[in-house]
């Protein structure tokens, strides 16, 4: 999040020449909510739990201990317990949150910029440009989008990179219209209008003021875009259209571990709380994000 | 903030649903009381003519609606009189006599008799007869194709009087008679069959314990008492549903809530808790099957006999049984089941020996390992109940000795389309035994005849001279002592060729209500009901 909010600090610094950044004002706000900034420390608690996890666990995710299998959590040694496997439950949610959080950046950075390309060309242009980009996103968005991305990964074949990839995909229409309306209107401005006026090519007019003007709708939806990420992700993982074994993806150990929920419940409960907990900060710091960045909701 | 409320919904459904699963359904299925037995399987049949399909949710039904001349005995393969209530040979073995059993009537009404039996024989063999519609898979691996193929067995079925047949074949064949008595050869009502046609499958009449009733595809069949049966006195039960609930875990919540009275296909670790429970027991089918790695032993690096040997040892099988099993089942050493006669347990399996796997793999030239693709099922089969479990752990094994592994899977059609074509280099598969002939394990799993796609049966494409001709000797002969050797030899030759990782030979366990009578899991996978009461 930093990184994107610092890019965009210093893009805003260079066109404007302004000190006084509205990304101080906007952070101010943020601080003031407090359950944005709850769901701000899970997501800095789940990302340093991702980056530290080789330092946090000695054990392997992928080394099948048959012997240990189904020890309880706080057994010692293992402080969640193990899998049907006998593999460090610990040691595979970490190495699952480094997957789940980076395929849902990853995802959500693939059709946001996809998204804005066609988002920015459709609105700019209008006519046939925008009938043609529309209408592909409205086919997109009729179906169901998970529908959409099985059927995606059934085309491409099994394999965590694919999923990302069909998830990239199906996400698309959701920035694109975003940034279209956003677009269309900020295309009637005089600011634009003038920059018509005195004959400034169409590339950057897109480049230097469209662009720079949509990033705020696009960074609140990327952030609640994640959320829907990790989620599909895991729900493709559980219908088995995820990451192949023995990769430790979270709807994948789930839809491993249900078979022992009567038996070993803390192999169930694990991952879902992860994924559960994951989702639950990024939609609270997107909210929050987005009542910070609405000028409207200005006191 | 709707939005936001909309995902946390959608996050506690995902992790509820997990433990909701199966909760479902509805309670009108029970309810007849107590003469009513509802058999919960994990899938539903393809068809319910017997001849025509080769999968076992479609024989488990069949066999309790159709009859054969010769059936096993409860529990195991031994032969005993079924329609036939005698039958005789002449001394070349080319000729057999059946006296058939008097006053048998089909669902429909109509006769069984001796003309009955000719037109079902015509029905399979010939594919010029009118109602040879259909593909008859099991006809042709078991009596060597059809009418005018070289290798074909029967030469003809006549009918000498009302209750006498005459089979007369081109050549011996010793599993002639444990042949016949597979639920594939059952007999049929020529009525039906005539008036029917091709959807036979949908609406089958035959003389068993049960009457067809109902099948609503995907969800149940439901089957009605034989009330003029030829056996005396049974069956007992009213009325018989197998139920399609395709999820083990699924099956089993619903198995304790009481929805259904018996269920196969139990999840091994569910067996502890089903032997706690005071309302259920468990039931072991007896052993007559083998789960196996099986290596393309056509594609490199497997063509090479060290590599197969090398990995043989690498597999450390009482650990699997002990994790994957609940310790029901026993490590295999042979392709056959320890049960069959024939099983040569002279063989000493390869031991689990680390270094020996790796010194060999540098024998055969791969000091630092190989990487290559392992094939397993998507759904639990009685032979690996956890295909995926399994070969996640096999991976960890092999990744000891330096081979790498990708795992890799299909949904279950294409897997066996593609394993069967030879797209594999190693994957996962297994066996149940129709008839307890060890013919109808060795030949059909590793004879060159059949390492051939489409629907090899041989998926190692392990084609050596010596066994088929054993083999082959061994299906000609009609003397028990003699085949017994050739077998034997059999194992041997595949003991040193290592086509195959023999894994395990299962029991897999059932489970059902404690006040169940009478039932004895048959090791085919296919159970009568005859016998079967509540107390």
């Amino acid at each position: 999040m930093s990184q994107i909010q610092h890019q965009t600090v210093i893009n805003q610094m260079k066109m404007k020449e302004r000190v006084d950044s509205p990304w101080m004002d906007m952070w101010r706000r943020l601080r003031k909510q407090k359950l944005a900034m709850i769901g701000g420390f899970i997501i800095l608690f789940f990302i340093l739990l991702a980056f530290s996890a080789p330092l946090l666990t000695s054990y392997s995710y992928k080394a099948v201990e048959l012997p240990s299998r189904f020890l309880p959590p706080f057994s010692e040694g293992h402080f969640l317990g193990t899998d049907d496997l006998g593999r460090d439950l610990f040691t595979r949610i970490i190495y699952g949150a480094q997957i789940s959080l980076r395929v849902g950046f990853l995802a959500v950075i693939g059709s946001v910029i996809i998204g804005t390309f066609l988002g920015l060309l459709a609105g700019y242009y209008g006519k046939w440009v925008d009938m043609l980009i529309s209408r592909i996103f409205d086919i997109m968005l009729a179906f169901p989008s998970i529908l959409l991305a099985i059927a995606i990964v059934t085309i491409l074949g099994r394999s965590l990179t694919n999923a990302l990839i069909a998830i990239a995909i199906v996400n698309i229409p959701t920035y694109g219209r975003l940034v279209r309306s956003k677009v269309l209107t900020l295309k009637e401005e005089e600011f634009i209008i003038a920059a018509k006026a005195v004959g400034m090519k169409d590339s950057r007019i897109i480049y230097n003021h469209l662009l720079p003007n949509s990033m705020t709708p696009i960074i609140v939806q990327g952030t609640l875009g994640i959320a829907t990420a990790i989620i599909e992700t895991a729900a493709l993982g559980f219908l088995g259209l995820g990451a192949e074994p023995p990769i430790p993806e979270w709807g994948t150990m789930l839809a491993d571990s249900k078979d022992y929920i009567q038996l070993a419940p803390w192999t169930v409960i694990f991952p879902g709380v992860s994924i559960m907990l994951v989702v639950l900060g990024f939609n609270l710091f997107g909210d929050g994000l987005r009542d910070a960045l609405d000028p409207k909701m200005k006191l | 903030m709707k939005k936001k409320g909309l995902y946390l919904l959608f996050v506690l459904i995902f992790t509820m649903s997990v433990s909701l699963t199966g909760c479902g359904g509805s309670k009108e299925t029970s309810g007849t009381g107590q003469n009513t037995l509802i058999y919960g399987r994990g899938g539903d049949s393809v068809s319910l003519d017997p001849a025509n399909v080769t999968d076992g949710e479609s024989i488990k039904v069949t066999k309790n609606i159709y009859d054969t001349l010769i059936d096993y005995q409860d529990g195991n393969t031994e032969l005993i009189p079924a329609l036939a209530e005698d039958w005789e040979s002449s001394k070349d073995g080319l000729v057999w006599t059946f006296h058939l059993r008097k006053d048998v009537k089909f669902h429909d009404g109509t006769s069984f008799n001796a003309d009955a039996v000719v037109f079902n024989f015509n029905r399979w063999m010939d594919k010029d007869n009118a109602y040879h519609q259909g593909d008859f898979p099991y006809y042709g691996y078991m009596f060597g194709g059809y009418k005018g193929d070289e290798g074909h067995v029967i030469k003809e079925a006549i009918a000498i009087d009302e209750h006498t047949v005459e089979i007369h074949l081109n050549f011996p064949q010793g599993p002639f008679l444990s042949n016949l008595a597979m639920p594939p050869f059952a007999i049929a009502s020529p009525a039906a069959i005539e008036k029917y046609g091709e959807t036979l499958g949908e609406h089958p009449v035959g003389t068993g314990p049960f009457v067809f009733k109902e099948w609503v595809r995907n969800d149940k069949v439901v089957l009605e008492k034989n009330k003029d049966y030829w056996m005396k006195g049974y069956p007992i039960l009213d009325q018989l549903i197998f139920k399609s609930i395709p999820d083990n875990s699924a099956r089993f919540i619903t198995m304790q809530s009481g929805e259904i009275d018996l269920m196969d296909g139990v999840n091994p670790d569910d067996v502890t808790l089903a032997k706690e429970n005071p309302d259920l027991q468990v039931w072991l089918r007896p052993s007559m099957n083998v789960g196996y790695l099986a290596f393309n032993t056509e594609k490199a690096p497997f063509d090479n006999v060290k590599i197969r040997q090398a990995l043989s040892m690498a597999v450390n099988k009482q650990a699997l049984i002990d994790a994957f099993y609940n310790g029901l089942a026993e490590p295999a050493k042979n392709p056959l089941p320890p049960s069959l006669w024939g099983y040569n347990n002279d063989i000493v399996d390869y031991e689990y020996n680390l270094e020996k796997a790796k010194q060999l793999l540098a024998e055969a030239g791969y000091p630092d390992g190989f990487t290559t693709d392992f094939w397993y099922m998507p759904v639990p089969r009685p032979y690996i109940p956890q295909g995926k479990k399994i070969a996640e752990t096999m991976q960890s094994d092999f990744e000891k000795i330096g081979v790498t592994v990708n795992l890799v899977t299909e949904e279950w059609a294409p897997y066996l389309e593609k394993t069967g074509n030879g797209e594999h280099t190693m994957a996962l598969l297994g066996w149940t035994g129709d008839n307890g002939d060890p013919d109808n394990f060795l030949y059909v799993l590793l004879d060159k005849d059949n390492a051939k796609g489409p629907d090899a049966g041989n998926i190692a494409f392990y084609k050596n001279d010596e066994l088929h001709e054993l083999l082959i000797k061994a299906q000609q002969s009609g003397n028990i002592d003699e085949r017994t050797k050739l077998y034997e030899k059999a194992q041997e030759i595949i003991h040193k060729d290592a086509p195959w990782i023999p894994l395990v030979h299962s029991t897999p366990p059932l489970v059902g209500k404690k006040n169940i009578d009478g039932f004895i899991p048959h090791p085919t996978g296919s159970d009568r009901f005859t016998k079967v009461s509540f107390k």
